[in-house]
This record gives C-alpha cells, structure tokens and sequence, in this order.
C-alpha cells in the first residue's frame, strides 16, 4: 500500500512537471518539426534530427539569430500521417513561427492546414514537387532539389556520360505516391532523347525485388538504373543489383538512397561505384561542421559518429534554412515573429550557401525550391566522395511540369 | 451512492428494455453528452484536436469490438476497410459533390461490401482464418488503391477534399470538426449499444461463447458472422470517411497493417465485449504516446538530461509499453479497462455501505 | 526461356528460405494450436542476435553460428514459459493477439538495444553471379538455398525419427491421448517454440544477409501465411512445399505481370492465391482435411 502511494506521488510529480508550461523566456522564437525514430524512414530520421537540434544549439550558442534565441522542438511520429498532424497542432499551439515536415506523405496531410494557419513549412528533398510554384502554394518550400529536378538532374547525368537514342534507362522506385513523383519528368526526357525507358516499382517495405532486379538486368538489359527509394530499399538494390552483376558506376540514385547508412547496410566493398545525389556537401571538413565538432569538444561531449554523414548535413540544412528565414523575418519585418513573415524572409533569400555547405540558394516567391541544384557523389574506398560539380538538368522541362500541374490545380480549384 | 435502483419499478415492456432504466444512468448519460457538448468552451485548440483523434478512433475501435469482442473473430484487416471508406468519401465528395451526411453511409456500405467479399471465404471455415484472410486483404486493398488510378486519382494515390461545409458551416477550426464528427461518433455508440442488445448482439454472443449450441438452436453461425464482419466494417468505412473530412485528404499510407494491429490493442486495452470499453481503450491508446512523451520529457527536467539523448529510447518505449499492455491486459485482466470502470461503479453502488 | 528459368531459379531459392520460417510456424500450430503472428520478429531477432555477433563484435563465423542456435532456442523456451504458459486455460484468440502484442514488444526491444541502423551480414561468399547455361545464379542465394534445405531435411528427420520429434507428433494429433500415453506435453510445448526459433534463427541469417538487418526484418513473417495455407496449416512438409511454391510463384508472376500492372505483384499474388485456396481447399495441399465447415 505504501509503495503504490509512493509510485502514485511519484508519477503525478513527474506528470506535473511535464505539463507545466515551460517558463519561456521573453524573445524566444519557436519553431520545430516531426521526427520518424521508429517508423519507415528511422534509417533516415535518427541522424536528421540530431542534425537540425545540433545547429540550432549551435545558432543558440553564438547568441541566437540577432540576439535571439531559437527553441526547436522535435516530435516523433514514426512516419504516420495522423500522428503527424497531431504534432503540428502541438507545435501550433506552442506558437512555432516555422516547421519542418517530415515526409511526403505528412506534407501532403499538412498542406491545407499550412494555407489556413500561414505558418510555412520547409520539406527539403522531398515534399511535392509542384510548390516549387510559390504563387499556387505560398506557404509550402521545397528549398531543396524537388523529386523532379532530381529526376532532371539523373536524366542530365546519363546524357553527359554517353547517353543517346536507343540508350535504355531503368527508373526503380519505391511504390508509393513519393516515389512515384519522379515518373512524369524521366518520361518527359526519355522521350526528348530516345532513350528506351522502363519502369519498375518496388512495393512497400522494398525489401525484395529480386524478380524486378532480374528483369533489369537479363530481360531489359538496362545500361543505366535510375533509383528512387528511400529507407530499406536503397540498401537492397544495391545488393540484388550486385547480384545480378550489374555495374554500380551505372547506378544513379536519389538523394534519400544516398546515405551513409544505406552502403553499411548493402557493405562499402558492395557498392563500389555506385552514385548517389545530394544537396548538401557531407563530410566534416566544412565549417559549419567543424563548429559543431568544437562545440561538442567544448562541452565535453564524444563526437558521435553520424556528425558529418549525408543524412545529419541536410538536417543542418533544414535548421540553417529556418534559421536564415527567421533572421530575414527579424531583419525586414520586425517583432514579434509570425509565419508570415518568415514566408516572407524565405522569399528573400538571396545566394543562401552557409559557407560552401550548400549551392548558392536564391528563393522567390515564384520559385520556391531554390534553384534545384544537386551533386553527385560516388561510393570509393569508405566513404562518398564528389563526381560532380553542381548541377541541374533539363530545368525547363521540369519547370514546365511544375506549370503543367499547377494549372490543373487551378482549374480544378476554379470549379 | 444513493442506492440508485431503489424504489425503479418498470411498469412497461419499453422501459425495461431501455438502454438506461435507472434513471440516475439516464441522467447520467445525458448529462455526458451534455459535457461533450460544451467542452469546447473549455479547451484550447490542440486539446481539442486530441479529444477530435480520440472520437474518431472510438467509432473505429467500437466496429473491431462488435467483431471481435462479441462475436469472437480475430481481424487484422480494420486498418484497410477504414481505406476503403476513406477513400470512398473522397471520391464522393471530391467527383460528385456528394454531401457529408450521405458520404459517410456510402463509405460505410461500401466497406461492408468489401469485408463480406473477404469475409465468405474465410468465414466458412471455424478456426483463425479470418484473421489471416483479412492479413491478405490489407494487402490487397493496398495495392488495388495504390495502382488503380481511377480510385487513386494519379500518382500521389491521394484525394483532396476542399474544406467541407456542414450546412454552409465551413469547417476549419478544430471546434467546427469537433461538432462534425461528434454526432456520427454519438450515433455510432448508441447504435453499437442498441444492436448488442438485440437478438443480432445475442446471436453474435452465442457465436462466440458456444457456437456448437448454438447452431442447435437455430442460429446460423455462418450467416451471423458474415454479418458481424460487415457490421465491424461498415463502422471502419464510417470512421475511415471520418478522417477524410477530418484531415481533408485520403491517403492510403495513413491505414496500415499497424493501424490494424493499434485497434485491436484498444478493445483489447480497453475491454474485448463492451462498447463502453471500446472508447475507454481508444482514449488510451490516443493518449499513451502523448502522455509517454510528458512522463519523459517531466523526468528529462527533474533529471537534467536532455530530449534529445533520449529521444531514440523514447520513441522504442512507445512500441514495447503497446506491446506490453496488451499481453498484460490478456494475461492479467481480460475485461481490460471496462472491468476496472465496473469495479469503481459497483463499489459506489453500495456506497457508503459494503455490502 | 532464359529469363522464366531465372525468375524460376531464384524463386525456388527464395522460396526455401521462406519454407523455413513457414517451417517454424507450423510447428507450433501443430503442436500448440497457436497462430503465431510473432514469427517474423523471432526471424528478425535471430537476424539481429547474428549481425550483432558478427559485424558489432566481429566474432568468427564457427563462433557466432552456435551461440546464435543456442540463445534462439533459449529465446523460444523463454517466450513459452514467460508469455503463453500464463494463457493456457483461456481461447484462442486470446493467445493469438498475446503474440501479436509480442510482435511489438520484439520490435520496440530490438530497436532499442540495437539502434535503428540497419546492420549488414556479411557472409564471406561472393555476390557477383555466375552464368550456368542461359541462368545466372549468383553464389549466396545458392548457398541460403543450401542451408535452409539442410535444415529442413534435418527437420524432416527429426520428426520422422527421433523420440521427441515422435512425440511432438503425438501431441498435435492428440493432446488427451499423448498424456495417457505418458508424454510431457508441457516440455513439448516448450520444445516446439524452441525449435521454431531455432529455425527462426537460421532464417534471421539467411534473411538477413540478403535484407540486412533491422525492424523491417520482421515483415518477411507475414509472406509465410500465404505459403502455410496453401500447404497446410499442419504440415511439416506442406509448409516446405508451400514456401517453395509462393517463391516461385511470385517471382514469376513478379517478372511477367508487373510491367503490366504497374508493379507490386509480388506482394499481393501470394495473398489472391491465398484467398482462392481458402475457397477451395482450405486445409492446403497436405494439410489434414479436418476443416468445420459453418
């Protein structure tokens, strides 16, 4: 009996202390975003997060953005739309001036929600591609290579390595409405260049594709294997791909196919040769890193060892970019921080590229993605390492399916 | 307290067979719609959102327990008959301008339609092959939604819906949503609640408790069941339509194998049998992460540690407490939360004397 | 012909390595009367139990491979003794959800000791393929084949011939008639989830190399429904055929239909098939025709 008090008293404490409203100190701004640790992206998620909430220490450490500080908050919602949803409204309620939504799926949900609520969401590599078009979609940034300049920039690759008519090019891509986002563009240059293009959808978790993989490589006999997954599968493919004896060097991935961990799990002597796109520079040798390395020296705390892999940089980028969206909301607009008015500091980001840690980003309110600008990196020896300078291909094509949608929207909306 | 069937004499068939004949439950019940009633003026913006998730997984969880609890059939299948209907009132309201209050039925009916497709072959046969049958029909319905663009509308396999208007009422405030979805949820409870105690419900009960005996007496097992299993998906279709309106889009990855797996873990949490427990158990699932998440982030400040060195544990904690929970509340308690519920009542039904 | 012969091919090894978590499944059923809907996480633990020895601890292959067998066996007396013994008198369906809720706690736990990477199995086999007439195998699948057909014949063995795999016989067909004859039912019971992580094991890494390891692992479990359905609910060697049958069938179907379609066959056939048998031949190929009809 005693002890069942005890545990009671304990846990009301400790409830009460967690629903007490933090006392938040006066020029706070907020700001956060959902987080997948446990769903079908936790490869992913478990080394983005540690990257935004470290550059936003970081930013808090060097006296917060002109003078004040920045509270992200992060909540796990394992990839589910609705648990998603729900912790947006908590970071509604908390009054975040920005968000950073996390998954395709989750923008989607999200999306009218951002319209109605004017509090802009950032969804960098991912998210849909049509709100590259700010004017159709004032409150959603893409702020990073849509699937559809990806696609651009895959297909411009190919050429650029010998691709001509008669080429035949394998799109492998994740059976889900993300994955699938990078089919209109790769038809649209497949059938400007000739090239013999063909499909393959890996179903939900893709963790086999043996018989799509097989067909690739006997059947169709690709040249080149365009792949779009993200999660389990791009580890996979690697493997199945190497199986069947394809050439890696003829593998051009995604950016969400390009981590660290995706050539752990298929094995570094695996996937040698094997390209995979970026939008950020991984690797610690840049000085955004390099101060956050200090920083973690500073406070006594062991380097982990994710600090400078693909998947943490675009973490920072994240927080860099929500950070430099509140700091031109302050800049031109003033206090008190709203949504709008980082939409509105968004839209003026002019050459963005904290330090050579990301390809110059100019934002408009016509073009929200930035420009569209990846690299490609390549697996050798350990690590990944540059092939490409950065680069973009086949805008106007992409650009004009941005148009192409967006219109139909319009019109649908009209109705 | 006030021994409250002292001196309730029935003098009709009706008021016997009503749902609350002591009138301190009437009053009771009434008095609880009342408060949900006037509960917005109480709570802010993201309480309510809660309460809003909370409502819509009642109307699911309630259909799982009609199926399970009471007829005693295992289906893992309730997270793709939510699709169905979900996506059935996108479609309506999206194509052909169909109205909320007639969307929601259609989603229902053709979610029932749906689960009596998969229910004939594997009812046929006693033993856990629903539950394997209805494995199949995640996946089934899955791909079909997924690659069928005529449902799916393209390559996002997601449905739009424009900010629904109830009466000319738009519907954009989480209050406003609160008001949509509370009379379906209402209506859904008292139609559980009614169809229980009905010859169908005892059919269903005898179903589950002795079949053999009760194919003797006349009741066709087969028939019953298929019926259950239409029931418990119709309710699916409505609570799937639900979160259309709710969350203004359909999108198929929203239902998945583990949202199947998260309702049976709230009849079984909150009492395989009683529709009372049904909601009691989707409250408790709703809240578990949510509280999960205070409980850490309370002792992260009592203890001085950081969210974000744990958050990895945290977000695991999650899974292994669901899982937990539910071998427990098997093991331990079967009748789950309702049981409990019922305990609390009868001792204040004597109250303040023991016996 | 080249091309179906490797559809064929690669089908049928995978298909083995599905035969024998189907394997592991229908052993407790048989014995137990249990639907086992945690199988799959016990072929992901056995994954994880086998990736941590050899690529965390970088333990040697001759060391890793028999602690691997004996901690799945412990794990699968641990789980009967720990989480059904407490269930006996209740119903089916109880103990069905009871693994179910296990399911997820298997997951959670091995996500937290483990972390959320995914770990690669390595085994010392070359990858690449080689050609053998107008079919390329490639090594490793040839030798996950191998393996699981040496431990399904093992199996096989096992129930034919020794004592206990007699008993455990004994016990699926009669559980009243075993005790009368002087059987241990409860160690029998024991033994039968112990031996099904066992297999679990082996499929963790086998499985396991070809996926890598992580949570997702445990989603192979679900494919092995369609394969004891259609090969018997209750059979040992129905389960076997029932494996090699959906690999088969489902990487061809895969290499044929899925252009047309759109993709995805792979995951759905083996449940159309699975609902069609349901229809007409419930109790699967070799499956004991003892089936109530309602």
């Amino acid at each position: 009996m005693q002890l069942r008090i005890v545990l009671i008293g304990i846990l009301t404490l400790v409830l009460a202390t967690g629903f007490a409203a933090p006392a938040t100190a006066d020029h706070v701004i907020k700001v956060g975003g959902q987080c997948d640790r446990t769903g079908a992206t936790k490869l992913v998620g478990v080394e983005i997060c540690p990257g935004i909430s470290d550059y936003v220490k970081l930013v808090n450490k060097k006296g917060g953005v002109l003078g004040h500080k920045i509270e992200h908050t992060e909540i796990e919602h394992g990839y589910l739309v609705d648990r998603g949803v729900e912790a947006y409204e908590r970071l509604k309620r908390d009054g975040a001036v920005a968000v950073f939504d996390y998954g395709t799926p989750i923008v989607y949900a999200l999306t009218p929600r951002h319209m109605e609520d004017k509090i802009p969401a950032i969804t960098p590599g991912f998210g849909r591609a049509d709100s590259t078009d700010g004017t159709v979609w004032p409150y959603i940034f893409p702020m990073a290579a849509s699937y559809w300049s990806q696609a651009g920039a895959a297909m411009e690759y190919i050429k650029q390595k010998g691709g001509k008519r008669g080429t035949k090019v394998a799109y492998l891509y994740f059976d889900n409405p993300a994955g699938r986002e990078g089919i209109p563009i790769v038809e649209v240059v497949a059938a400007k260049e000739g090239y013999q293009l063909r499909l393959f959808a890996v179903p939900s978790p893709g963790l086999e594709m043996g018989p799509q993989v097989i067909d690739i490589t006997r059947r169709f006999k690709a040249d080149w294997v365009v792949g779009h997954l993200f999660g389990r599968s791009p580890s996979v493919s690697i493997k199945e791909l190497k199986k069947a004896g394809f050439p890696m060097d003829h593998v051009v991935s995604f950016v969400w196919g390009a981590g660290e961990a995706d050539i752990e799990a298929a094995g570094w002597d695996v996937a040698q040769g094997y390209l995979g796109m970026q939008f950020t520079s991984p690797g610690r040798n840049l000085p955004v890193i390099q101060e956050i390395l200090k920083m973690y020296r500073d406070e006594g705390k062991e380097v982990p060892a994710y600090v400078g892999g693909v998947y943490y940089s675009r973490g920072v980028l994240n927080a860099a970019v929500i950070v430099e969206g509140v700091r031109l909301a302050i800049q031109n607009f003033g206090l008190p921080v709203t949504g709008e008015k980082v939409k509105k500091g968004y839209e003026l980001m002019k050459n963005f590229d904290l330090q050579g840690f990301l390809p110059p980003m100019t934002v408009t309110p016509t073009d929200h993605e930035g420009g569209g600008w990846v690299r490609l990196y390549q697996v050798r020896g350990k690590e990944w390492v540059p092939a490409t300078d950065w680069f973009r291909g086949y805008r106007e094509e992409v650009l004009a399916q941005v148009k192409k949608v967006n219109d139909a929207h319009k019109a649908a909306a009209k109705k | 307290m006030i021994n409250r069937e002292c001196g309730v004499y029935q003098t009709t068939y009706e008021g016997d067979m009503a749902i609350y004949p002591v009138p301190l439950a009437r009053y009771a019940a009434v008095g609880s719609i009342g408060v949900l009633v006037l509960l917005p003026l109480v709570l802010d913006s993201h309480q309510m959102a809660l309460v809003n998730l909370m409502i819509l997984a009642a109307v699911g969880a309630i259909g799982l327990n009609i199926l399970v609890g009471y007829t005693g059939q295992v289906s893992l299948g309730h997270g793709a008959f939510m699709m169905v209907g979900s996506y059935t009132a996108a479609i309506l309201t999206a194509r052909y301008d169909v109205p909320f209050w007639l969307a929601l039925p259609c989603g229902g009916a053709v979610a029932a339609l749906v689960g009596v497709f998969f229910g004939i072959p594997s009812l046929r046969i006693k033993g856990l092959y629903l539950a394997i049958a209805t494995l199949a029909a995640q996946f089934i319905i899955e791909w079909v939604i997924n690659h069928s663009t005529w449902i799916s509308a393209g390559a996002q396999a997601t449905i739009y819906i424009s900010t629904p208007t109830v009466f000319g009422w738009e519907i954009n405030t989480e209050f406003r949503r609160f008001y949509m979805i509370l009379p379906a949820a209402v209506i859904a409870y008292v139609g559980a609640l009614n169809l229980v105690r009905s010859r169908v419900g005892r059919a269903f009960i005898a179903v589950r408790d002795r079949d053999v005996a009760a194919e003797i007496i006349g009741v066709n097992i087969f028939k019953y069941k298929l019926l259950a299993f239409a029931v418990s998906s119709f309710y699916a279709g409505v609570a799937g339509a639900l979160w259309t309106y709710y969350l203004k889009i359909a999108n198929y990855e929203h239902f998945t194998l583990g949202t199947s797996v998260q309702y049976l873990a709230m009849i079984i949490i909150g009492g395989l049998g009683s529709v009372l427990g049904s909601v009691f158990g989707a409250v408790f699932i709703t809240l578990l992460p949510i509280v999960l998440v205070y409980v850490v982030e309370g002792s992260a400040r009592l203890f001085g540690f950081e969210y974000a060195a744990i958050a990895d544990f945290l977000a695991n904690l999650r899974l292994i407490i669901f899982g937990t929970l539910i071998i427990l509340f098997l093991a331990i308690e079967p009748e789950g939360l309702y049981r409990l519920w019922g305990n609390v009542r009868r001792y204040f039904r004597l109250w303040p004397f023991s016996y | 012909m080249g091309f179906f012969a490797d559809l064929f091919v690669n089908g049928l090894m995978i298909g083995s390595m599905y035969a024998l978590i189907a394997l592991g499944f229908v052993l407790i059923y048989k014995a137990t009367s249990v639907v086992n809907f945690a199988q799959g996480e016990l072929v992901m633990f056995g994954g994880y139990i086998a990736a941590a020895m050899l690529s965390l601890y970088h333990l040697p292959l001759a060391v890793a491979l028999p602690v691997l067998l004996v901690s799945m066996v412990i794990l699968g007396f641990a789980v009967e003794r720990g989480v059904l013994r407490p269930l006996v008198g209740q119903n089916v369906i109880s103990v069905v959800m009871v693994t179910i809720g296990l399911a997820q706690v298997f997951q959670g736990l091995a996500a937290m000791v483990w972390g959320a990477q995914t770990i690669n199995i390595s085994l010392p086999i070359r990858l690449e393929p080689y050609q053998i007439w107008e079919v390329y195998i490639s090594p490793i699948n040839v030798v996950a084949a191998v393996i699981s057909g040496v431990f399904l014949v093992g199996f096989a063995w096992f129930f034919r011939k020794s004592r206990m795999g007699v008993a455990m016989r004994a016990v699926a067909n009669d559980q009243q008639a075993a005790m009368a004859v002087g059987i241990n039912v409860r160690f029998v019971f024991a033994a039968s989830w112990a031996i099904a992580g066992l297999a679990a094991g082996i499929g963790g890494v086998v499985w396991g190399n070809m996926l890598g390891v992580d949570t997702h692992l445990a989603l192979v479990g679900l494919k092995v429904f369609p394969a004891v359905i259609l090969g018997g609910l209750d059979s040992v060697p129905g389960a076997v055929v029932g494996g090699l049958l959906i690999g088969a069938i489902e990487s061809v179907a895969a290499g044929y239909v899925d252009p047309y379609v759109g993709g995805g066959t792979k995951d759905f056939l083996p449940y159309v098939l699975m609902i069609v048998a349901l229809l007409i031949r419930p109790y699967g190929f070799f499956g004991r025709e003892i089936i109530e009809r309602v």
